[in-house]
């Protein structure tokens, strides 16, 4: 008997060929085994249980329709062919439509639905599938996507790779990465599941499930692949479905459904290969030998027996020797300067999957694996949604007279989000407890949204005796003023004499401070508290409670506040950054602890100032019945709050300006177009942090349009070198020097941060 | 207490394989370690922080998730008994009876069932010997380890489906695999409490 193994890469993050070999061996002592590589750089073609290699020219040089001839020939001769690559997997499908009894591996119509993310397979699996979405939606979308599972998530390329973004910035690296990569914009991206990983690998021939076994991860490389693990039976309530799963999609060869079980016991299914895993000879050892069962099946020739010696694996490195007729290749020159070889995939994996998203084997297309079970809508390129109040406020402008870049106010849109948020406070308010507004002043201090604030019934927050002098200014009375943060000391000559609304301490030599200035009159207030920092989340602002020492300084420095004021907690976390669930969470941690102190210092908490520096959208989408509940937290966790201030930060400031630039040049590459605009990174200094949503004029015509994305680099008018301030952007084929562009979604820190420069 | 339910699925699925009589017989009368309360403000500051941060540690995740930043935020060492809440919490360092103490109070406070378990595990004779030159100390005992085995403490918690109980090794920031027995770190014996005088061993 001769038997065709391939995928024989055997570093850190191997390929199964080698064990697959092990365990042929073991129960077909005299077969002959032929590993199938397709780079001499792969150290599984020294192994010893081979007894023949075939070793190929890489895939991007490889001749596709001569070796699969070759192939071919092999088969019909007698022998067998176990693939363990998952790209020659796909393509032996699409060479062997109809299959070859010799060939052990799934047709093309099980591989689709099999096909990451979606799975289509799992339905009738007691397995979930992480949300996920492809990143062909806009990135509007895709940072809400990423906000709303707290930036726990995975960016994943088609076939392999994967890498955790954190934030925006790395999304968008990493997104570049991959897509040029793999020569796709055909990425998605999947949330986190915690919790630990264990896989099952099962059998099948011809629509029949020949055995299956399951395998929990014991220990992990760094890339968290398996290095040690524990083998068991599969149980029966998983068994049965698999069977039915098997032969609606007449399954040939090995696989590996990959899953993590959270620590609720559910299972949510990561992946599914269309082969075996390279734990297998691990499998072996615990008494189940999977691809002998597979070849005894396909040709009828008894196994022999492999005995459980233990239901435990773990993994050694061994230095083997090279074979001589395979002496090993020489490393690549290092190129000039630069720290360590830069190896490419030895056998040309990514080319090969070039080759194959022409051949469209993947189907990733019409299966309804595109968006599945995700978020957003999928968009045409040019699709990125404006609000029309934007339009509306932009058609107001005479460009002629604007000198650029220059900010624009968008009045009918702060107007409109001002009053929104005055409404849900008011209809949040019950008789027991008042909801109201606050305006950050940090947050964009134009009068003119100042101005809306006051208004609109808010509150001013103010970081400074600076800020609460503009407020003032602008008409709040002393009473409708907020003072926290560090540096409320600084330019104190500008506090009022009359009280103000409340203050809040940061820390506890600054809780001292604030209880001599209120004893002294220096400073009156008829509220006085506390920002907390909450534990776990990194944070300069607030008092810290993390040690049992912090918590009991805070707990004695509480009863020191004067009985005259009432008491407050302060508490500030940006959603926008945590994330909408985990902000939910500190939310609730938050009043957690406030009911702790209450109770611990004596002393009722009457107001709860909460800060979210809410991203606008999540301010709106579906947020009033999660306000609701919020409110109805605090009453059972604070029943002598008498006041929730919340101050939504750039939920209402964000939207309310744009900036407006103009083309200076455009510099068409080969694969890129660089235009210089006269707006810089001066202006724009969150452009890294979030998306920003672009509007581009036609010089002509003088319609709007919004982009998508596409190849173009807009590169500010600074001599810096990291003045871009969008990238991949598309540029309409009309846009020519001296054509507008707005930038939207500047009102919040974009406009409050930005600096002079580069003006002479 | 009704434990019916944790004790069918743990006699049928696991502790058959539990050698009992023997590797307790040391400990046949030791009790499970017990924080004190003053009965004051003091052990009740630090109960509330305790739950509180475990809170602000479970990130928004399942309350089935072991409190493993306990095991972070307390190295393991020598605990001199009697202590109390307000003292447990401000150590450096907790052996595995205090930890397993903090564990029990979280899960419980979480609204997660958890019960006391004592526990019998074998190690090697070097190992214990370093063991034994750490805690014996003038207000500290080795009372813990008998030639190549240990006492020691965790939680037994009952998982949603009421069928299952898995152990929480506190001091380890694990859940101890139900499939081992013996060996190096093995498990040995096992008893679990599910009331003030209401020890059982599982045979
Ligand atoms: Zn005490």
């Amino acid at each position: 008997m001769k038997i065709y193994i391939s995928g024989l890469y055997s570093g850190t993050n191997p390929q199964p060929g080698v064990g697959i070999a092990r365990s042929l061996r073991l129960a077909y002592p005299d077969a002959l085994l032929v590993g199938v590589e397709y780079s001499n750089r792969c150290s599984g073609i020294h192994w010893q249980d081979f007894d023949e290699i075939w070793l190929q020219r890489p895939w991007d040089e490889l001749n596709l329709d001569a070796h699969a001839r070759e192939i071919g020939r092999v088969l019909d001769a007698g022998a067998f062919y176990i693939s363990a690559i998952d790209l020659e997997i796909m393509w032996l499908a699409s060479v062997f439509p109809e299959g070859h009894p010799n060939l052990l591996t799934p047709p093309v119509e099980g591989l689709y639905q099999v096909s990451k993310p979606a799975i289509p397979a799992h339905e009738k699996l007691p397995v979930k599938i992480p949300p996920f979405v492809t990143t062909e939606i806009s990135d509007w979308d895709l940072h809400a996507f990423c906000r709303k599972h707290d930036w726990k998530v995975w960016l994943k390329g088609p076939y392999y790779d994967a890498a955790r973004t954190r934030n925006w910035t790395e999304f968008e690296n990493m997104r570049n990465a991959f897509s040029s990569a793999w020569s796709t914009e055909k990425l998605f991206l999947q949330t986190h599941v915690t919790g630990y990983e264990e896989s099952i690998s099962f059998s099948a021939y011809k629509g029949e499930l020949l055995h299956a076994v399951s395998m929990r991860k014991r220990d992990l490389t760094e890339m968290n692949k398996t290095w040690a693990g524990d083998v068991s039976v599969v149980p029966t309530e998983f068994y049965e479905p698999l069977c039915e799963v098997v032969k609606d999609l007449n399954w040939t060869g090995g696989a590996e459904l990959e899953m993590v079980r959270d620590p609720d016991g559910q299972l949510w299914m990561i992946e599914c290969n269309p082969r075996y895993p390279a734990w297998i000879h691990g499998a072996t050892i615990a008494g189940h030998n999977m691809s002998a069962i597979l070849v005894e099946r396909a040709s009828d020739v008894p196994a022999q027996k492999s005995p459980a010696v233990t239901d435990e694996f773990t993994r050694v490195v061994l230095e083997i020797p090279v074979h001589p007729e395979m002496p090993l290749p020489p490393l690549p020159e290092p190129f000039a300067g630069v720290v360590g070889h830069s190896l490419k995939h030895p056998s040309g994996l990514l080319g090969f999957a070039n080759r194959l998203h022409g051949m469209n084997l993947n189907g990733q297309n019409g299966n309804g694996n595109g968006n599945g079970n995700g978020y957003g809508k999928l968009n045409g390129k040019e699709l990125t949604i404006v609000p029309s109040s934007f339009m509306d406020d932009i058609s107001d402008f005479d460009f002629e007279q604007i000198q650029t870049p220059s900010f624009l106010y968008l009045e009918k849109t702060a107007s409109e989000h001002f009053n929104r948020a005055a409404k849900i406070a008011g209809n949040l308010s019950t008789e027991d407890v008042a909801v109201i507004n606050a305006y950050s002043m940090k947050t964009n201090p134009d009068a003119r949204l100042v101005q809306q604030a006051y208004e609109a019934g808010f509150l001013a927050e103010a970081i400074s005796p600076l800020e609460v002098s503009k407020a003032l200014e602008v008409g709040f009375k002393p009473e409708q003023i907020i003072l926290n943060g560090p540096g409320k000391w600084w330019h104190k000559e500008h506090l009022p004499n009359e009280p103000i609304h409340a203050v809040f301490a940061d820390s506890i030599a600054d809780l001292q401070r604030v209880v001599a200035a209120l004893e002294s009159g220096e400073l009156k207030a008829k509220i006085a508290g506390m920002r907390l920092r909450m534990p776990n989340i990194p944070s300069r602002f607030g008092i810290p409670i993390d040690t049992p020492e912090l918590f009991g300084e805070l707990i004695e420095a509480i009863k020191t506040l004067p009985r005259e004021s009432g008491f407050g907690i302060h508490f500030h976390m940006a959603s926008s950054s945590v994330g909408v669930g985990q902000w939910w969470h500190l939310f609730e941690s938050m009043l957690k602890w406030c009911s702790s102190i209450e109770a611990l210092a004596g002393r009722p908490i009457e107001i709860l100032d909460i800060g979210g520096g809410w991203f606008p959208d999540d301010w709106h989408e579906g947020a009033d019945e999660q306000f609701k509940k919020a409110v109805q937290s605090v009453g059972e966790y604070l029943p002598n709050v008498k006041q929730i201030i919340s101050e939504p930060g750039k939920a209402l400031a964000q939207p309310s300006m744009a900036l407006a630039m103009r083309i200076l040049e455009i510099q068409d590459f080969p694969n890129a177009t660089d235009v210089v605009v006269d707006g810089s990174i001066a202006e724009l200094p969150m452009y890294f942090f979030y998306p920003h949503r672009i509007l581009h004029q036609n010089g002509e015509t003088g319609s709007w349009k919004s982009l998508g994305r596409g190849k173009a680099y807009f590169l500010g008018r600074l001599c810096m070198e990291h003045d871009v301030v969008a990238s991949h952007v598309e540029l309409p084929e009309t846009a020519k020097p001296g054509d507008l562009l707005v930038f939207c979604d500047a009102g919040a820190y974009d406009r409050s941060m930005s600096y002079v420069f580069g003006r002479g | 207490m009704s434990l019916d339910a944790v004790k069918t699925a743990f006699d049928t699925n696991e502790v058959n394989l539990v050698e009992i009589a023997a590797p307790f017989e040391k400990w046949q009368d030791f009790p499970v370690s017990r924080i004190s309360h003053h009965g004051s403000v003091c052990c009740e500051v630090a109960r509330e922080w305790l739950s509180a941060m475990d809170f602000s540690n479970l990130n928004g995740g399942s309350v089935m998730t072991g409190p493993r930043w306990i095991r972070q935020y307390y190295n393991w060492g020598p605990t001199r008994w009697q202590i109390h809440w307000c003292e447990a919490i401000k150590q450096n360092a907790l052996d595995c009876g205090a930890q397993a103490s903090l564990a029990n109070e979280v899960f419980t406070v979480r609204g997660v069932e958890s019960y006391p378990v004592q526990l019998v595990q074998q190690y090697s004779k070097e190992a214990t010997q370093h063991w034994s030159q750490k805690w014996d100390g003038v207000e500290t005992s080795t009372h813990w380890i008998n030639e190549d085995l240990i006492y020691h403490e965790g939680c037994a918690v009952v998982m949603r489906d009421e069928n299952e109980i898995k152990i929480w090794d506190a001091s380890a920031g694990w859940w101890i695999n139900p499939r081992q027995f013996g060996g190096y770190g093995g498990l040995r014996a096992l008893r679990l409490f599910s009331g003030q005088h209401d020890a059982r061993e599982f045979v």
